[in-house]
């Protein structure tokens, strides 16, 4: 099997400052790989690797099994959308889309042709005389993605290409990049710190933290079991327990579910606790639910419940609660 | 300006009285009939201006000092860009001493610089006055082209660089069609203002004068110090007016506010 790109060992050290520190990747060909952690976990700084913009300090990439480690930005024909665009303020719509192919000696012909092309894959042929400064933010997203697309590069890479959007338009143009991808078959990869991105539009994710790969799969095999504790808070996990075995735990706040009562109830198929609430949360549809509860350990953990409203029991600060425990929803956790 | 304070309007006003006040006198006393620079004039003719432009002095020390300013011009801005782009792009251990270097210049006294060329070229090497007024001028508008160009670069994204080397354009190639043309109202200002600088320095050009070569401010001074006749105000009208007709050109082209906005940043 090829692979669109594959990091073997690579680290970037600025100064005495390791922001990508190690990391083994494979990119896989033809899907939608996203890079996605917090704030300065070296997500950038990999893309930037990638495309040719930062040499590794250690390491070497390859592009379509070829070692590029040591190959210039403009001959490893990747196509590129940063995230403030980047589109050439002194062309046209039409002139930047076409600027690749202008570089690459494509008769004007072809190149006129390759450029509707492109502009009517992201909906834009009608702007293509259109200088980018009258553009709206979306329009000159779109116009950097059929820039990098002309090229027909090896490899898409997106630089937080939706942060830049209103909330409406960023969902909208989530589905846009996924048909886009799967129109043309590219390998893409994006960067995001946004879960619910990285979920709705990986077919592989790539969990990063302080330079280094937490975990990667795709969503439907990560999202249900995170291999660490940075992982299932980054997913949403809000509890952590450890169970009677002494092993660190986790479930999600909605797999949670509160009785009140005198008598313990029976703990079939998981574990009860027992707590007190601390906090209310109304939210339409949900109410959240914090709850001070001690786990089998005898440490004291806040657990938070996310119930349906209708049929949550009545609460107040302070009530006496049983948290029950699903045991096919508790995640062992392994590692750090 | 319309919700300015009162205050500050009225003295934002007297300034403008203060300043172009003196200018409308000499304005006006160029275009006398009479023989001297009095105020108000006696009647109305062009004579002075006339005689302005055929007096030799004036006239080829303005071709001198076109000549000066032009070639320093040009010389500033291909030594000032490298620099600013070394200072901006290139990754230069201590960036900001070399920045503070090029800000050095600007508080030496220029007769100071003046003096030492003079020692050093003159003297020293042998060069004659024009290679070294051209080397003075030249040093005194090197941190100007630096700064000016500077400004107009930082104002630049360079992922927009960035963007072109990843769709297939060299270092140079990138340079030529992305960073030059974005460039270009900062070099025009940083010519312009070069230009100008050069054209109304007086201290360098008055130490390093020589009998062949002279500027136009020092023949002026010279020639105020002897003479109190309207000549000399009409040759400043003159170059009143061409100053106005280059910046009116400046606006038409790049836009007033684009060029001289460079000059603050
Ligand atoms: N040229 C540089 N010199 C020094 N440190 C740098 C440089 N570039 C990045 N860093 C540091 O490396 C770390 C990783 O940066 P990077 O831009 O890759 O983060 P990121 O994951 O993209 O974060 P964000 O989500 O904020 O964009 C950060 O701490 C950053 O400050
Ligand atoms: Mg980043």
């Amino acid at each position: 099997m090829t692979h669109a790109a594959q990091f073997r060992g690579v680290s970037q050290v600025f100064g005495d400052f390791t922001a990508v520190d190690d990391i083994d990747l494979t990119i896989p060909d033809g899907k939608l790989t996203t890079l996605l952690g917090p704030s300065g976990c070296g997500k950038t700084t990999s893309l930037r690797m990638l495309a040719g913009y930062l040499a590794p300090t250690h390491g070497t990439i390859s592009i379509a099994g070829v070692d590029s480690t040591r190959t210039p930005p403009e001959k490893r024909d990747l196509g590129m959308v940063f995230q403030s665009y980047a589109l050439f303020p002194h062309m046209s719509v039409a002139e930047n889309v076409g600027f690749g192919l202008k570089m690459r000696r494509v008769p004007a012909a072809e190149r006129a042709r390759r450029v509707t092309e492109s502009l009517e894959l992201v909906g834009l042929a009608h702007l293509s005389a259109s200088k980018p400064k009258k553009l709206s933010g979306g329009q000159q997203q779109r116009v950097a993605l059929a820039r990098a697309i002309a090229i027909r590069p090896k490899l898409l890479l997106l630089d937080e290409p939706l942060s830049n959007l209103d909330a409406r338009l960023r969902i909208q143009m989530r589905a846009e990049i996924r048909r886009i991808q799967a129109e043309t078959g590219l390998a893409v990869v994006l960067v995001t710190h946004d879960q619910d991105e990285a979920l709705e539009m990986s077919d592989e994710m790539v969990l990063m933290k302080d330079g280094r790969i937490q975990q990667q799969g795709a969503p439907q095999e990560v999202f249900p079991a995170p291999a660490n504790r940075f992982v299932a808070e980054f997913l949403g996990y809000e509890n952590f327990l450890t169970d009677p075995g002494g092993e660190l735990t986790t479930i999600r706040p909605e797999h949670l579910w509160l009785t009140v009562g005198e008598q313990a109830p029976s703990a079939s198929g998981g574990s009860v606790v027992s707590g007190v609430v601390l906090d209310l949360a109304y939210r339409g549809v949900d109410l959240l639910v914090t709850v001070a509860a001690t786990d089998a350990s005898g440490a004291r953990v806040e657990l938070l419940a996310d119930l349906r409203a209708e049929s949550a029991p009545d609460l107040t600060q302070g009530t006496h609660v049983w948290v029950h425990v699903p045991a096919t929803h508790v995640v062992p956790l392994t590692g750090d | 300006m319309r919700t300015r304070h009162p205050i500050a309007a009225s003295l934002a006003v007297l300034g403008y009285i203060v300043m172009l006040v003196p200018i409308l006198f000499v304005v006006v006393t160029a275009f006398t009939a009479g023989s001297t620079l009095r105020f108000p004039p006696e009647g109305f003719s062009l004579r002075w201006f006339e005689a302005a432009l055929t007096y030799t002095p004036f006239t080829s020390s303005l071709v001198s000092s076109l000549i000066l300013a032009v070639i320093s011009a040009v010389l500033a801005l291909a030594l000032g860009v490298p620099v600013a782009l070394a200072i901006h792009r290139g990754r230069l251990p201590g960036k900001a001493l070399v920045e503070g270097l090029f800000l050095s210049p600007l508080i030496v006294p220029e007769l100071v610089v003046g003096l030492a060329l003079y020692q050093q070229l003159m003297v020293g090497f042998g060069l004659d006055n024009f290679q070294t007024l051209l080397f003075g001028h030249t040093v005194l508008m090197f941190p100007y082209a630096v700064r000016v160009t500077g400004a107009s670069l930082a104002l630049i994204d360079p992922a927009v660089e960035d963007a072109a080397r990843g769709l297939g354009a060299s270092a140079g190639r990138t340079f030529f069609s992305i960073t030059l043309p974005l460039l270009r109202p900062g070099l025009f200002s940083a010519a312009l203002l070069s230009f100008i600088t050069s054209f109304n320095n007086v201290p360098l050009s008055l130490l390093l004068q020589s009998r062949d070569f002279r500027t136009l401010p020092v023949v002026m001074l010279d020639y105020v110090q002897q003479n109190y006749d309207p000549i000399v105000a009409a040759i400043s009208v003159l170059i009143l007016a061409a100053t106005v007709l280059v910046a009116v050109i400046a606006e038409r082209t790049v836009g007033f506010a684009r060029v001289f906005g460079g000059i603050n940043r």
